[in-house]
């Protein structure tokens, strides 16, 4: 049973202010229950997919220097930082 | 009983670039948000490429400390928001569901003591914050993502530890180790971060965060199990928390924001293939491993015969002991080892003196050389050195510019010790009555012929004369 | 002028001389300019570029200059692919400022080429969803009849194609976004194998699942773009090492001798009347053709769209982290705020299906449930792949109708996400297990509404695929649109 406080936890994980989180119970619900039924599932392996690389194959340890002044397309202030509120 | 563990955040300073992308990972003296690329600031649709060498290097600090390396290696996201992440995750590595960090399981004796090695992991170091303002008052905070992506390992020991002396010790083993190795310099500023938590007895574990140098770590470790065991004795409750170090009123504060009971939410980093090591690649790796601290230490002690203590000394230097291989021959390897470990270190002992030398490798041998066929005595070669180190000028050049030089002929010293004598009665009768008084007189000639004056000679001369 | 031909007969034509690219495209923007209002495909249009470059294209070819083998194809861009200069929203608030300052590289791929990016299309914010109706900044239309949904997430690309704005598109597929759209718009889209195509670029809502790919009107038009799009990346580690696979040559040696799979799990109940009539057609016609059609079991189909949105929300709800509105986003100033009080706010801003799986996401992750959900759905990929596997063992290719059901009305099923999840249930299973699918249009129903089909192939055999499609585009004849 998803109630209320669940979602305004899950909203606080993710950061986003619902101004009424009551809309999202029934539909989470919903969709909650029906991701339950990977419980009833009959594995015959525990394998998972995933890529792989060989280490030879990942990037050299190289210094190049992005072409670009990056900061320049970005939200910056006159001493090209970046203001975030501060957290308390 | 107490029980200390430690987290160690220990940067890859000596590598050319950061973790996932080739921007520069020597952040260091930039201008602001001068050192980034879409992928260090997590700019939409781009993707983290990871660093081949950050592996090897990682690999060998998991070697040197005893690590199980496992064949495949993978990568996690840990989920939460914060002003330094740009992505407000940060990639890490992650054991919970099965070994998948670049090592684990390793151990480390210090003083007697095993410590054990839970876990090495690689990740990516955050931007940096600067507050405008005073970090009280403020309410704004300047973000700078130069350093956000630099490679990291993170340490994290069993909290075997007993006493913050041990900790202490630990840290500079480790230092010394990530240095021999080529993959860190320690002493940078901010390149090796230490958090502890301590528990005494069956109480709660308290985490010690924001500790600045490794002596404050000791200091902070001796208040914090003050602070338990006078709670313990007062029969209240040790809570579980996080603190930070006060550095200016020496004390440990709890902390207002807590990083843990965070629900950090890991998943798979999928934009990162699992890595195939492979143990050909772990074996090469293994060959590739500079000469460990404890294994040099040997060497100097089996093949050069030097002193127990010399080659303690010379052993956990990697500078130093770079100049040493370098600089000595088949003859006068202790006597450079000797330059080296009771002149030199003492004029160059900081990262900046030590970039500053001027003195190479052929200063130093020439200059064991000298002494060796009595061109100089010590004295003198102590001199030559100070000025070599400050002007760089060939040993022939200063011999010949400060008027060094050996000066073993009987004749010579003798004139001196005579007017030593004429200027010095005093301490010459004190030294008819006492022999042992003699070096004030040796000193006396010294200072007049400027160290030059054979050490040896001059004192037959002395008590001959001193005698008769 | 002719909108309606393929890319290819476009690139045939200028070759020849027949064609000025200037025209081409200039009668392209009047055509957006015509049409776009009721349909909406469009988030951004670069007619000024467009324009620019297409001049230059004819100088380029007057002179005999070496002209990319694009000719100046007008191509649409799905507006969560990064093109340099030009916004890239996602169709979000989040976005709605954003100046992407990079080229994706399928992008600069097509620049190289002399594509010409005539602009942005629009989709379901950040790629999540079927209909282009979670999209902040108004639904698409289906060109053959604007009432209904044009599928999703890239609507936009498949209606921008239909509605001969432009000769192609480039969209995304994370469940079925280009094979919807494609099917639902009567065109031509490819998913291709995870890997084979760079994501750098590509604006991450699932990363261990999604792919770009092409839409288009033709199979032809499809082999050609992937020559260009397709291949190894240094920027993107994800994309496989392949040799250059040429997929426009022997396109069309046929589908003769071959064996095909027909999914049970997807040509059951639950199927449309109409749509299993025209899979039954399409099979009959395969078989006219030399090919033997067997019925194919796959049983872990069943759990596949459970899995597919388990691990996608999972991976949205981490990818989406980033947009706190402080380097880029929108106009939102923080004086004043506390940080986890900005970013909460400003990131209210998300739509409510988006919310919807940020939200599922941060469950199946949290504490103590990584492995009720996510570790189960990973390991339901790994089921599916086993059974592809053995399904290919006896057949060349797999068929199934794309959609299960018609195009149904803008609004329809917009209240009932599960439902909508749900139709998803023919297309997840590529995503999920990374093996190539295609959506070919094969027939329109007697509400003169598209029904596509949908050829798979085992991973990295897309040149397969398309001889496989080829052929069935070849057995269907299909209307003109009529806009």
């Amino acid at each position: 049973m998803v109630e209320k406080k669940e979602i305004e936890h899950l909203a606080d994980l993710v950061k986003v202010d619902l101004s009424e989180p009551e809309k999202y119970i029934k539909q989470v619900e919903q969709i909650l229950n029906y991701f339950d039924r990977l419980d009833h599932v009959e594995f015959h392996s525990d394998d998972t997919l995933g890529i792989q690389i060989a280490k030879d194959d990942l990037r050299d340890d190289v210094h190049e220097p992005y072409a670009d002044s990056l900061i320049e397309h970005l939200k910056k202030d006159q001493n090209n930082f970046i203001r975030a509120p501060k957290m308390v | 009983m107490t029980k200390i563990g430690l987290e160690i955040h220990c940067q890859l300073t000596k590598l050319a670039s950061k973790l996932f992308c080739s921007c520069k990972a020597e952040y260091r003296n930039t201008t602001p948000n001068s050192n980034i690329c879409p992928v260090c600031t997590g700019i939409p649709g781009s993707l983290p490429l990871l660093n081949k060498k950050a592996v090897e290097k990682a690999a060998m600090i998991s070697l040197a400390l005893g690590c199980t390396i496992p064949e495949k290696i993978g990568f996690f996201r840990k989920n939460y928001f914060y002003p330094d992440l740009p992505k407000n995750f940060q990639i890490t590595q992650y054991n919970a569901y099965g070994p998948t960090s670049i090592g684990s399981d390793g151990k480390i004796e210090i003083e007697g003591k095993t410590i054990r090695i839970r876990r090495i992991q690689l990740e990516e170091d955050p931007g940096r914050l600067v507050y405008e303002g005073t970090s009280e008052k403020t309410m704004i905070t300047l973000v700078d993502y130069n350093r956000a992506g630099t490679p990291l390992v993170e340490i994290v020991t069993e909290p075997d530890f007993e006493t913050p002396k041990q900790v202490r010790v630990f840290l500079n083993v480790l230092a010394d180790l990530v240095e021999n190795i080529g993959v860190s310099d320690p002493y940078l500023e901010g390149a090796m971060r230490v958090d502890g938590n301590i528990s005494e007895g069956d109480g709660n574990r308290v985490e010690i965060k924001n500790v600045g140098s490794f002596r404050d770590v000791e200091k902070a470790l001796h208040f914090e199990i003050t602070r338990q065991q006078s709670l313990v004795e007062r029969g209240i409750t040790v809570l579980a928390e996080t603190r930070h170090w006060d550095e200016a009123r020496r004390i440990t504060v709890s902390s207002r924001s807590k990083e843990d009971e965070q629900d950090y939410r890991y998943l798979p980093e999928a934009d990162i293939p699992i890595v195939l090591i492979g143990n050909d690649s772990i074996e090469q790796i293994k060959t590739q491993m500079p000469e460990s601290i404890v294994a040099r230490r040997e060497r100097y002690v089996k093949k050069y015969g030097m002193p127990a203590q010399v080659a303690d000394v010379l052993s956990s230097d990697r500078f130093y002991s770079d100049l040493f291989d370098k600089s000595h021959n088949e003859t006068n390897a202790k006597e450079v080892s000797n330059i080296i470990t009771t002149d030199l270190m003492g004029v160059a002992d900081t990262r900046e003196k030590k970039l500053e030398l001027k003195i190479t490798s052929k200063h130093i041998s020439d200059l064991a050389d000298a002494i060796m066929t009595n061109k100089l005595t010590r004295n003198s070669g102590k001199s030559a050195l100070h000025e070599m180190v400050k002007s760089g000028k060939s040993l022939a050049d200063v011999m010949s510019s400060l008027d060094l030089g050996h000066v073993s002929d009987a004749g010579s010293i003798e004139k001196v010790i005579d007017e030593v004598f004429a200027e010095e009665e005093k301490a010459v009768a004190e030294a008819k009555q006492n022999p042992d008084t003699v070096n004030y007189l040796v000193g006396k000639v010294m200072r007049k012929t400027k160290g030059k004056a054979d050490p040896a000679t001059t004192l037959e001369i002395l008590r001959k004369k001193l005698s008769s | 002028m002719n909108l309606g031909i393929s890319a290819t007969e476009f690139v045939s034509q200028v070759k020849e001389g027949t064609l000025s690219v200037e025209e081409f495209v200039a009668k392209t923007l009047e055509r957006i300019q015509k049409v776009d209002g009721k349909i909406h495909a469009f988030i951004t249009v670069d007619s000024q570029n467009a324009l620019d470059k297409a001049k230059a294209i004819d100088k380029k070819i007057k002179s005999k200059d070496k002209t990319g083998i694009c000719f100046g194809m007008p191509i649409s861009i799905k507006d969560n692919i990064c093109t340099a200069g030009l916004k890239t929203t996602c169709a979000s608030k989040m976005l709605e400022n954003f100046v992407a300052p990079y080229d994706a590289t399928v992008t600069s791929r097509l620049k190289s080429e002399d594509a010409i990016i005539i602009g942005k299309v629009n989709l379901d914010e950040f790629a999540m969803g079927s209909t282009t109706e979670f999209s902040s900044f108004g639904t698409t239309r289906n060109p053959w009849n604007t009432d209904y949904v044009p599928g999703g997430s890239s609507g936009g690309s498949g209606a921008s194609v239909a509605a001969l704005e432009c000769l192609a598109s480039l969209g995304s597929d994370t469940g079925g976004s280009v094979r919807s759209p494609a099917s639902f718009c009567s065109v031509v889209g490819l998913k291709p194998t995870y890997g084979l195509i760079s994501r750098y670029g590509l604006v991450s809502y699932a990363n261990s699942i999604e792919q770009i790919g092409p839409i288009a009107k033709t199979v032809e038009d499809i082999a050609f773009l992937l020559n260009i799009i397709s291949g190894h990346d240094t920027h993107d580690n994800t994309t496989a090492k392949n040799s250059n696979i040429d997929y426009v040559k022997d396109l069309k040696s046929g589908i003769s001798g071959k064996k095909i799979g027909i999914i049970l799990q997807m040509t059951g109940d639950g199927v449309d009347k109409e749509v299993a009539s025209a899979t039954n057609a399409a099979v009959s016609k395969l078989q006219d053709l030399g090919a033997q059609c067997v019925p194919v079991s796959l049983d872990a189909v069943e759990h596949s769209v459970a899995a597919y949105y388990t691990i996608a929300a999972a991976e949205a709800s981490s990818n989406l982290s980033r947009y706190d509105n402080l380097r880029y986003g929108f106009d939102f100033g923080t004086e004043g705020y506390e940080f986890k009080a900005f970013i909460s706010k400003a990131r209210s801003n998300f739509g409510p299906e988006v919310i919807r799986r940020m939200l599922l996401g941060a469950f199946v992750l949290s504490a103590g449930y990584y492995g009720k959900y996510y570790l189960k759905a990973q390991k339901v990929r790994a089921m599916i792949k086993a059974q592809l596997d053995e399904a290919f063992k006896k057949v060349d290719y797999l068929i199934s109708p794309t959609m299960p059901i018609l195009p149904f009305k803008v609004g329809e099923k917009i209240d009932d996400p599960l439902k909508l999840y749900l139709t998803d249930i023919n297309t997840v299973t590529a995503n999920l297990s990374g093996i190539p699918a295609i959506s070919v249009p094969f027939a329109m129903s007697s509400s003169g509404l598209p029904i596509g089909i949908q050829l798979f192939a085992n991973s990295f055999k897309e040149k397969e695929l398309l001889q496989a499609a080829h052929a069935l585009q070849e057995t269907t004849s299909l209307p003109e649109i009529n806009l």
